[in-house]
């Protein structure tokens, strides 16, 4: 599906990123886990093609990220952003609609509306969706852009990609989870993501593959009993761990200190 | 609305149809009435009607660029005057009245022939190109940058066009007035003509824009994500506005602050939301305007008052309104 190899990515001569192979399957949620400026957001911004550099190149469907039409490409593609504007000046419904700007060119229509409504729902902010967006806490804007990206990937295409930088970030454990629900139930059908996460506990539980990214480079790659060893882990954060199995889903459970 | 506006503007005048009203003797004219008087139908004609719709295509012109203008750097201050706009333009049109004359036989018969219009054009034009890319790095605009280099322009233009008022001879110098208080006096049916085609060539592109410029707030990148070709739609609004305000300058001079008034009275009455805003700037921009050009011209009857000064009047509490609203994101 997503397919890159030997990523650089330089700011005058410091390597961001450097030597990093990316290969996504269908149907694969892959989890991007790393210390504070290890790189994990340049490298989703590189495989979503916000950055371009030199001549990388990124495969997407076995056809260059570049080569895509734009207007077709966010039909099979969404990416939600790790700073999302605090100042909106519209309706989260409106916020909300935008995810479906590909598909329509004056003003919404049917499935327009039902998709938008749908993903209000499984985001649990359809109470709010009358209310002025930058009125809302954190987590609640949170909520609505990924009720946002969800929306635009909702249509006939198959095996679509989404890129997903923090979406976890303010929310609450409650909503924690159900936004991992949604984004895993997504890749149960033959979807992808690309997720930046910190808890490395709900990664072990959620993702197929992780990417543990020390800067700049790739640490360890694997499923998540593969990676997430008390060595791989501990190198990687230069903190001690111990690794047990988590008693209720036999993931690995690490406990920090 | 606008229409029954037109109808009221019409009526309103120093001239005395002889106790016809306005309206009837238009309709006669258009009727070809051969019983019309000659100098009735010159003003009800050439003089009115051409002034009506003279300001209906400037005002709506002004209006639209003004909301675009902050749909593209996300910032309800983005102005063609706030960011240099009108400056750059004015600059370049005083350039072309009072040094014209200069090297006018070298420049082809198309560019001669306009040569004021088309260089208020290429002054708005890198105004705009400059304030962009003084004040925006990396996909996001630095509000401060962007009025900053607009009062740079402004301060540039103002003093060469003041050097140039130095320079200036009788003819050129009442020309230099003319445009640095902006009046529809001069309003002609070429111009009209000329101003329609410019009109409906930018509304064609500018107006299906909503939906992009509505993504434009969620940054660059993520309108990019939703398919929005966010380079194209930068260029376009840059030389769309630019010809606007450049057209406008070029046949009325500078009317400050209608692309400022227009879009804050639609954000106070709708929503931010620029599908609407967008079209209805159009029409909201032509009622100001006319409202405003109508009084200016009886107000003070039987002369009259340049209407750049009703605007700007207007303009400067609403301008200063929004800086208090906006104290704190600034």
């Amino acid at each position: 599906m997503l397919k890159a190899d030997q990523i650089q990515y330089k700011h005058r001569d410091f390597f961001i990123l450097d030597e990093v192979d990316i290969s996504l399957e269908y149907g694969e949620f892959l989890a991007i886990v790393g210390p504070n400026g290890a790189g994990k957001s340049s490298l989703l911004s590189i495989l979503a093609h916000e950055i371009k550099q030199g001549n990388q190149k990124v495969l997407f469907k076995d056809k260059n990220m570049g080569d895509w039409k734009v207007r077709e490409l966010s039909m099979h593609k969404a990416k939600f952003s790790q700073h999302n504007s605090n100042e909106i000046p519209l309706q989260v419904k409106d916020v909300v609609m935008m995810g479906r700007y590909p598909y329509f060119d004056s003003q919404p229509g049917k499935e327009d509306f039902e998709a938008m409504n749908k993903h209000l729902y499984e985001t649990d902010i359809y109470h709010l969706k009358d209310r002025e967006y930058s009125t809302l806490s954190g987590g609640e804007k949170q909520r609505v852009h990924l009720s946002r990206v969800m929306a635009q990937v909702e249509n006939e295409i198959e095996k679509k990609l989404i890129f997903l930088d923090e979406p976890l970030n303010n929310l609450d454990v409650k909503h924690q989870h159900k936004a991992l629900e949604i984004i895993k139930r997504f890749t149960q059908n033959s979807n992808s993501a690309v997720v930046v996460l910190h808890d490395l506990n709900l990664a072990a539980r959620f993702a197929d593959k992780i990417l543990l990214m020390k800067s700049g480079k790739v640490s360890a790659y694997g499923t998540p009993e593969e990676v997430f060893t008390a060595e791989n882990i501990s190198s990687a954060y230069h903190f001690p761990c111990t690794i047990f199995e988590n008693p209720v889903n036999k993931n690995p459970m690490i406990i920090f200190g | 609305m606008l229409v029954l506006l037109a109808i009221a503007a019409l009526r309103i005048g120093v001239y005395d149809f002889n106790g016809t009203s306005p309206l009837t003797v238009l309709i006669k004219f258009l009727q070809g009435d051969p019983g019309l008087e000659l100098s009735d139908r010159y003003v009800i004609w050439d003089v009115r009607s051409a002034r009506i719709i003279m300001a209906i295509f400037i005002g709506s012109m002004l209006a639209v660029s003004g909301t675009s203008l902050q749909g593209l750097f996300k910032n309800p201050l983005a102005t063609g005057e706030a960011i240099g706009l009108t400056s750059g333009a004015t600059l370049l049109a005083a350039v072309a009245i009072v040094l014209g004359g200069h090297f006018r036989q070298y420049l082809p018969e198309m560019v001669q022939f306009s040569l004021t219009g088309f260089s208020a054009f290429i002054g708005a034009l890198l105004a705009m190109m400059l304030v962009y890319r003084i004040s925006t790095s990396s996909g996001k605009t630095n509000v401060v940058m962007m009025l900053l280099s607009g009062v740079a322009i402004t301060s540039i233009g103002f003093s060469v066009t003041g050097f140039l008022i130095y320079l200036s001879k009788d003819e050129q110098l009442r020309d230099l007035t003319f445009w640095n208080m902006g009046s529809l006096a001069a309003a002609t049916w070429t111009k009209n003509i000329v101003l329609a085609v410019v009109m409906m060539v930018s509304y064609l592109v500018l107006l299906p824009k909503g939906k992009a410029l509505n993504a434009m707030m969620l940054g660059e990148r993520d309108a990019q994500h939703l398919g929005i070709n966010v380079e194209s739609l930068k260029k376009q609004i840059v030389i769309i506005a630019s010809l606007m305000v450049g057209t406008c300058v070029a046949f009325s001079g500078t009317i400050g602050f209608v692309g400022l008034i227009v879009p804050y009275i639609l954000r106070l009455l709708f929503k931010s939301d620029y599908t609407f805003i967008l079209p209805l700037s159009a029409v909201l921009g032509s009622i100001l305007l006319l409202v405003a050009d109508t009084i200016s011209r009886s107000i003070v009857a039987p002369s009259e008052l340049p209407i750049g000064i009703l605007t700007s009047l207007l303009g400067g509490p609403i301008f200063i309104a929004i800086l208090i609203k906006f104290k704190k994101s600034l």
